[in-house]
């Protein structure tokens, strides 16, 4: 185990593997995430050889918003390891600060995918407009879902910090929760690009 | 200087070349630069695969822990490969 994940609140695993359950756990449950987006991006790029036309005359999307919230997300993945740093120095109100922020940001991530989705629909742009527009909303739907699910997650770890002596049990609980989050980015990072810039 | 100090200015350097990297994507893309569009595409791949690579490293912690979990983490990508070279495989699927 690595001093760093020491430092960060666990005990030394006494598992087999020498990784806390937990976080072994986590990183199963992210490798088949990995298959799950895989399988979406495979099938969107299998889709995008075979139409020459993409998106389609009915309308494309704004490369300056995608880019915005791209920037948004990569900055709470930085919010939420100087979260796990802030635990390293038990700097309690500095976690529940990072944190917090974390989540706002995961929120106006969510907010400014609602303000795209609202365009699209005022344009009469639906998921059965074309393949693009599927393809467009089913991956960009579930990942917001993923966030959504970040964010709840996020917002449980908050709630464990504000439990006083009871916090020193559960303060891995933030590394997962990071573990998940910069998981969300990675995809955000690959899907940026597919749908916004080529 | 104490070792928080140290990973808090390195989490901050990492995000500086995330944005960096997501920037230079965008400005390659949209500029264009009389580049054929297979190299801006690869290129710009690459690019996303180096920041997915930083974040998994460093925010994720990769970089120095158990090397199991460095297996987990791959794992999915060899299928992802396998998937892939089936997929492109004209003996099995015509594009």
């Amino acid at each position: 185990m690595t001093a760093h994940a020491i430092s960060a609140g666990h005990a030394e695993s006494s598992t087999v593997t020498g990784i806390p359950n937990g976080k072994l756990g986590m990183w199963l449950f992210l490798a088949s995430e990995v298959m799950f987006f895989t399988g979406l991006i495979g099938a969107y790029i299998v889709l995008r050889f075979s139409n020459l036309q993409w998106p389609g005359s009915e309308g494309h999307l704004v490369v300056w918003i995608g880019t915005a919230n791209t920037l948004i997300l990569i900055c709470s993945s930085t919010t939420i390891v100087l979260a796990l740093a802030a635990l390293e120095r038990r700097d309690l109100p500095a976690i529940r600060m990072w944190l917090l922020l974390t989540i706002a940001l995961g929120s106006l991530f969510l907010g400014v995918k609602g303000y795209e989705y609202a365009q699209k629909f005022s344009h009469h742009i639906v998921p059965s407009t074309n393949v693009f527009w599927s393809c467009y909303f089913t991956l960009t739907g579930f990942h917001a879902l993923h966030v959504l699910g970040g964010i709840v997650f996020n917002l449980f770890v908050l709630r464990q910090t504000f439990r006083g002596a009871g916090w020193g049990g559960q303060q891995h609980r933030l590394e997962l929760a990071g573990l998940y989050w910069h998981f969300v980015d990675i995809v955000w990072i690959f899907l940026f690009p597919l749908l916004y810039l080529f | 200087m104490p070792q928080a100090l140290t990973s808090t200015k390195r989490y901050v350097a990492i995000w500086g070349w995330l944005a960096g990297l997501m920037l230079l994507g965008v400005v390659l893309c949209e500029l264009a630069l009389g580049l054929p569009k297979w190299l801006v595409v690869a290129t710009v791949l690459i690019l996303s695969s180096v920041k997915a690579l930083l974040v998994a490293l460093y925010y994720m912690h990769l970089k120095g822990d158990r090397r199991l979990l460095l297996f987990v983490a791959i794992a999915p990508l060899f299928i992802i490969a396998l998937a892939l070279a089936v997929l492109f495989s004209s003996r099995f699927v015509r594009l």
